[in-house]
């Protein structure tokens, strides 16, 4: 019975929440046991023999630690993201913030921006590939524009929602070009851009998988799609999507922690 | 202040109407009103009168239809952190501390001068040893409180304040009033302050202009001629406060 360590793990996790109050941490990971527990059952009882097992994928993600593909494909997964994540910010955060404070920026690229926003990323890998080949410049280029449009918009929506207030403090004290940016429009807009930064890094991250099963001959999406065709190796599949899944919860958490700075929290507190 | 004799603020048959979906709606008319230099103006009227368009023509966020203000006999076409508004909903900036808040109008100013102005306001308004909080962090008072040293700081020639302590709770509001007078005293600018509430013209204002609503007109000016600090519980100041409840057109006020 592969069912029993699970059953085990859990009813502990039980008795520890229930002696001391660590619901926060104990909770979800008791829903994560019973969740891993379904998967050995469905394993044991009704899936075939290539759907690999939990341990199975445990044992995979040693074997690709072990021979390298793990560490090798994740850095060119991240360069890529990271690249085309930067770019995108240093190009959408300025032009979100200009085309959202004037009226006539505002009136002449909106429509093309959302024109273009609903073009999925992948629809554009041939053209990709087509300018910048099989390789990074590729990726970056479709990272970049993956994350351009969430910045740019959110920017923008940001921007446009500075209170009547604000404005008028502003122009109350005589604040006009770069310094009105500077002390106004950017910082009223700083915790509006990080929450559009943080949706921007997750669709990036999701972007980048599908881009390099498709156009890129390497980085964690390729991984999968390799393991799948040299031998179906499932298990291989299923470890990758595990750490594609731990790499993108580390992501966010290192970009929430822009959240607490002094200069923006007021902007996610509840009112 | 009617011994004094020189005009600070002078509103010239201000007239002002918005289109408000499609129909025309008159919100000033006429508005005809001299304040003398140093003197604290109440603008008391119901909600919806016209009294903060007032304050936003003088401010020069707005512009009247007809007519014209002027301080100092200069045209008011813009704003100038010469006169300087405090906002009814707070204004300072959340994402700066107290004490940036408060240099803000204070850019232009050398480093060491600037420092002492901003400390000394600081002190003046009673926030010391609050200056490197954040406005989160403090009550709505003490932001209110901000928001005037702010204002202050940049020693204005005339302070708008628009319903600045609607947002405050009654015993605060008390405090913010009295604190208001005391800065208001050793300052000495024109201050020309909206509110709807009758118990604060008559502790605060030097006169009250009572306006009228739709089309927002001024009913009478009121005299309050009693020293600081205000017996609340004199028979004068009830006297005013039942010319003024009548003028509202309120009955049975108690």
């Amino acid at each position: 019975m592969n069912i029993l360590p699970f059953a085990a793990i859990l009813v502990s996790i039980v008795t520890i929440a229930k002696l001391r109050r660590y619901t926060t941490v104990l909770l979800p990971l008791a829903v994560t046991t019973i969740g891993v527990g379904l998967w050995q059952i469905a394993c044991d009882y009704w899936l075939s023999e290539t759907n690999p097992s939990p341990m199975e994928t445990l044992l995979a993600i040693f074997e690709i630690h072990e021979n390298g593909r793990l560490w090798s494909d994740a850095a060119a997964s991240l360069f890529r993201v990271t690249w085309g994540f930067f770019l995108a910010a240093a190009v959408g955060i300025p032009l979100g913030l200009w085309v959202g404070w004037t009226t006539r920026g505002f009136e002449a690229l909106n429509p093309i921006i959302q024109a273009l926003r609903p073009i999925s990323p992948i629809a554009w890998i041939p053209f990709a590939i087509l300018w910048f080949g099989i390789g990074d410049g590729a990726g970056i280029f479709l990272i970049f524009y993956a994350s351009f449009f969430p910045i740019t918009v959110g920017t923008m929506a940001a921007v446009r929602n500075i209170s009547m207030v604000h404005q008028r403090s502003a122009m109350n004290f005589g604040l006009h070009g770069i310094e009105l940016f500077r002390r106004v429009v950017f910082p009223a807009a700083l915790p509006q851009i990080i929450t559009s930064l943080r949706i921007a890094l997750g669709v990036a991250w999701l972007v980048i998988v599908a881009a390099e099963m498709v156009g890129m001959d390497s980085g964690l999406g390729y991984l999968i799609n390799d393991a799948r065709n040299m031998g179906r190796r499932y298990d291989l599949v299923a470890a990758t999507m595990v750490i594609i899944g731990a790499i993108g919860v580390v992501l966010d958490l290192l970009i929430r922690r822009l959240e607490n700075f002094d200069e923006v929290r007021w902007g996610y507190v509840k009112r | 202040m009617s011994n004094s004799t020189k005009s600070k603020v002078i509103f010239d048959r201000v007239s002002k109407s918005f289109d408000k979906r499609g129909e025309e709606l008159c919100v000033l008319e006429d508005i005809n009103l001299e304040v003398q230099e140093g003197e604290f103006i109440c603008l008391l009227g119901p909600s919806g009168c016209g009294k903060s368009t007032m304050l936003n023509i003088a401010g020069g966020f707005e512009r009247p239809d007809t007519g014209s203000v002027t301080i100092d006999g200069v045209e008011i076409v813009e704003p100038s952190d010469k006169r300087v508004f405090v906002f009814q909903e707070y204004g300072i900036f959340p994402w700066a501390s107290v004490w940036d808040n408060v240099c803000l109008g204070l850019r232009k100013v050398p480093r060491a001068e600037r420092d002492r102005v901003a400390q000394e306001t600081i002190d003046l308004v009673g926030l010391t040893g609050f200056e490197k909080a954040y406005p989160m962090e403090l009550s709505g008072g003490m932001k209110q409180r901000v928001e005037v040293a702010r204002a202050l700081a940049v020693k204005p020639d005339v302070i708008f304040m628009d319903e600045p302590f609607g947002a405050l709770d009654s015993l605060t509001r008390l405090t913010m009033r009295s604190e208001l007078i005391r800065i208001w005293k050793q300052e000495k600018p024109t201050i020309l302050f909206v509110t709807h509430d009758v118990d604060e013209s008559i502790q605060l204002a030097d006169r009250i202009v009572v306006l009228s609503s739709r089309p927002g007109r001024i009913a009478a000016i009121i005299d309050v001629d009693l020293a600081h600090p205000r017996d609340l519980a004199s028979e004068q100041y009830s006297k005013i406060k039942g010319e003024l409840y009548e003028l509202l057109g309120v009955k049975d006020w108690g």
